[in-house]
């Protein structure tokens, strides 16, 4: 099967600045790719250039085996993470002319538009001028204006930025729904929640330069943090007889609990097993990894100063904290 | 790369639409022809209406003993709008006409008769009024000893001095001024035994209109509507060109500041995006340009001088207006793109509007003289050629017609640089965003994509 995008050695300079080098990446149909990384690392360029907005100064992108996403425009959904609609316009008018603008009869644009409008809890809003609606809500229309084309591909720039918990609930329930009728999906975020939840694969772009592509899985293996995290039932439970256990090698308390530091080549799930057969558990889980560990363990692997490993983490976390773009 | 008309022409549709449903436009497409109305009928009547007609008197000093006569026959209403006609060259008065209808109210002057060696001074005296006198002292006249005979050796006649009260307006003491000269003219002739109506009549002619003669048969060449026809299609193409413009611009920098542009650019290419632009707007001045032309059309037939207009010439018109809003409107584009506010669009719009009003400007200049050789050079240069051109072609002497073709043939060369130029920039400029660039910027632009 044709391949949904095949990129292949792509450059591109901004004057002085290198804003992507030496890109590789082939995406199957059917799969599901987080693309990850911090602000400036490249990767709204990437999209861009994969959507034919910019052109790469060297290297070639091909997708659904087009040449340029200009021939297949009509097969592939766009939510930019710079979106914008007509004020003026109502939202009936507005997703009927991108559905033109995809090839979409005006017909067919409006029986989806009024059917995803209602999966999303924006029944009745077609006749509403996009100005007259909260923020939220024209987020929901424009995700609505980049799937209104049933996309084989559908490209997600921080689609849950600035959404209530509800709205990000059932936009991911609809980008399930598209994954499932067989669109591929490529979403950008600096959310690991987020990717870990929708994504299958995870690419991360530091600096321009592509620093991991592998599945989520084998992801979870590699940056396997050999921690388990307790919450007791008993506030007063005695978590710190733990540490004489011989599977621990240290432990830290902290406010709900402890966190335990496993001895290496211990079973995870023969740990927790003994853990809460010694302390009863509220809860009790293996801890994941994290954005930015993952990310400072591949920054440290190429060699840079620990000062700068230190800045990007506040970086990276003040990204997850104030749901800034990365 | 291949160009999806549907698209192009849904972009067209869509921003038509936006514009043409706009209270803006709607207002600015109205408002001219309300203007115009106004200021053609409505104005002057209203001006006459809030002039009151002066009545005051005017003492006069006669020290020849002989104008007074002349100077009484002369301020009579009728004879002051006789001469009113005749000095504008519209022909004589038709019988029974008032002497209100040859124009402005007609001032009612009484001759107040002073001894002829009355002292001047007393009567400069009379001038000055409380302001609720019930008579009003408008002007004193002093007519000089030798201002019917000349003094021997004396190469003129001598003349008058007048003094005027601060009341008096300029129409009256043109109306006077203009009495005393008839007056003295008339007695000047009488003294000499000449018949002064005879002498009126011998010197008056009254200018015809022209008919033009050419290969197509004659026309009627109105020299109101010759000196009016050429500034007015100027004015189409200006004011078409320029409202097209400024909403293509405008709508673009909405598009830029708002975000919508890159989702727009999901689904189409930039110079999709661009010719539906300006095909959209295009559509628009030339809605403009119709709804201006039936008025005019409908005007003329209101007045039987609808074959003063050449069906040719709106042909023409239509042509050139497509032409130059090309040229201007994708420039308008080009600047709407590459800024991120209105505002930062006013310090790159001046280059574009100096060559749009340098353009208009020509109109009536080059409507005057269509044959001059600055008029047909001016003709092949563009930007501006194509005001050259309507001009000459509404002119009673149009250009001969190869002319025209190489006109139009050097506008759409034009055009089509222009949206090349334009289709560079906008493809670099519209997800640029930060400082506004100047024209060096856009050219380095041009050269990236």
């Amino acid at each position: 099967m044709t391949a949904a995008l095949e990129i292949a050695g792509i450059r591109k300079v901004f004057g002085e600045t290198v804003a992507i080098e030496s890109l590789d990446l082939d995406i199957p149909q059917g799969a599901t790719y987080g693309l990850i990384g911090p602000s400036g690392a490249g990767k709204t360029t990437a999209i861009r250039m994969i959507m034919s907005i910019l052109f790469p100064d060297r290297g070639t992108i091909s997708v659904f085996g087009q040449g340029s996403a200009l021939k297949a425009k009509d097969r592939i959904g766009y939510l930019p993470e710079e979106r914008g609609s007509y004020r003026k316009m109502t939202v009936g008018a507005f997703l009927t002319y991108m559905g033109g603008l995809k090839g979409r009869t005006r017909a067919q644009a409006y029986g989806r538009a009024d059917r995803l409008l209602g999966r999303l809890g924006l029944g009745g809003v077609q006749a509403k001028k996009c100005e007259e609606l909260s923020k939220g809500m024209l987020q929901r229309v424009q995700f609505v204006a980049s799937i209104i084309n049933e996309p084989d591909l559908l490209i997600l720039d921080e689609p849950f930025g600035g959404l209530d918990p509800m709205s990000v609930r059932l936009l991911k329930e609809v980008i399930a729904e598209e994954h499932h009728r067989g669109a591929t999906i490529i979403f950008s975020t600096h959310v690991m929640a987020h990717a870990e939840e929708l994504c299958e694969q995870i690419v991360m772009i530091h600096k321009g330069r592509k620093v991991l592509d592998e599945p989520i899985t084998g992801l979870r293996r590699r940056y396997d943090t050999g921690r388990v995290l307790l919450e007791p039932l008993d506030p007063d439970a005695n978590l710190l007889a733990l540490q004489a256990m011989s599977c621990v090698a240290t432990l830290r308390l902290n406010d709900h609990g402890c966190e335990l530091r496993l001895r290496a080549g211990v079973d995870p799930a023969d740990a927790i097993r003994a853990v809460a057969a010694a302390v009863a558990p509220a809860r009790i889980e293996f801890a994941r990894i994290r954005l930015e560990d993952v990310f400072i363990g591949l920054v440290s692997e190429s060699g840079a100063a620990a000062e700068s490993h230190e800045a990007l983490r506040t970086h990276l976390q003040g990204l997850s904290n104030t749901g800034v773009t990365a | 790369m291949s160009l999806n008309l549907q698209r192009i022409g849904l972009i067209a549709a869509r921003d038509y639409k936006a514009a043409i449903t706009s209270r803006a436009f709607l207002f600015g497409l109205l408002l001219m022809p309300v203007l115009l109305v106004m200021f053609a009928v409505l104005v002057p009547r209203i001006l006459n209406s809030r002039s009151p007609q002066i009545v005051g008197d005017v003492a006069v000093i006669d020290t020849t003993g002989k104008v007074v006569p002349e100077l009484k026959a002369a301020l009579l209403p009728e004879e002051i709008a006789r001469r009113r006609s005749v000095e504008s060259d519209q022909g004589p008065l038709k019988p029974g006409a008032t002497a209100a209808a040859a124009g402005q109210p007609i001032a009612r002057l009484t001759l107040v008769e002073a001894p002829a060696n009355a002292d001047v001074d007393t009567y400069k005296r009379w001038l000055v009024q409380p302001p609720a006198a019930p008579t009003r002292h408008l002007a004193v006249v002093v007519i000089q000893p030798d201002a019917v005979a000349r003094r021997p050796g004396a190469a003129a006649f001598g003349s008058y001095a007048l003094y005027t009260s601060p009341r008096l307006d300029e129409l009256t003491e043109a109306t006077l001024r203009n009495t005393m000269r008839a007056a003295l003219i008339a007695t000047r002739l009488r003294a000499q035994n000449l018949d002064p109506e005879a002498m009126a009549s011998v010197q008056q002619v009254f200018q015809p209109d022209a008919v033009v003669v050419g290969a197509a048969g004659e026309r009627s060449a109105s020299r109101t509507v010759a000196r009016f026809l050429p500034f007015a299609c100027g004015l189409l193409l200006f004011v078409g060109v320029m409202t097209g413009g400024q909403l293509l611009m405008t709508s673009t920098v909405e598009e830029k500041s708002s975000r919508v542009i890159e989702v727009l650019l999901a689904a189409v290419s930039p110079l999709e995006l661009m010719y539906g632009k300006l095909l959209g707007t295009l559509g628009l001045g030339l809605t403009m340009t119709a709804v201006y032309v039936s008025i005019s059309v409908y005007a003329l037939a209101q007045f039987s001088l609808s074959g003063l207009l050449d069906p040719m010439l709106i042909v023409y018109l239509v042509a050139f207006f497509v032409v130059t809003y090309l040229v201007f409107g994708s420039l308008m584009l080009t600047i709407g793109a590459a800024v991120n506010q209105n505002a930062e669009a006013q310090a790159l719009l001046p280059p574009v509007f100096i060559l749009l009003v340098g353009g208009y400007s020509l109109s009536g200049v080059i409507g005057q003289a269509p044959n001059s050789a600055f008029s047909v050079a001016m003709s092949f240069i563009p930007p501006v050629n194509t005001f050259a051109m309507i001009a000459r072609l509404s002119s009673i002497a149009p250009p001969p017609s190869w002319e025209v073709w190489t006109t139009l043939l050097i506008s759409l060369v034009t055009a089509m640089l222009v949206v090349w130029f334009a289709a560079k920039v906008f493809k670099v400029a519209l997800l640029m965003h930060g400082r506004p660039p100047t024209f060096g910027t856009l050219l380095r632009w041009a050269r990236m994509a």
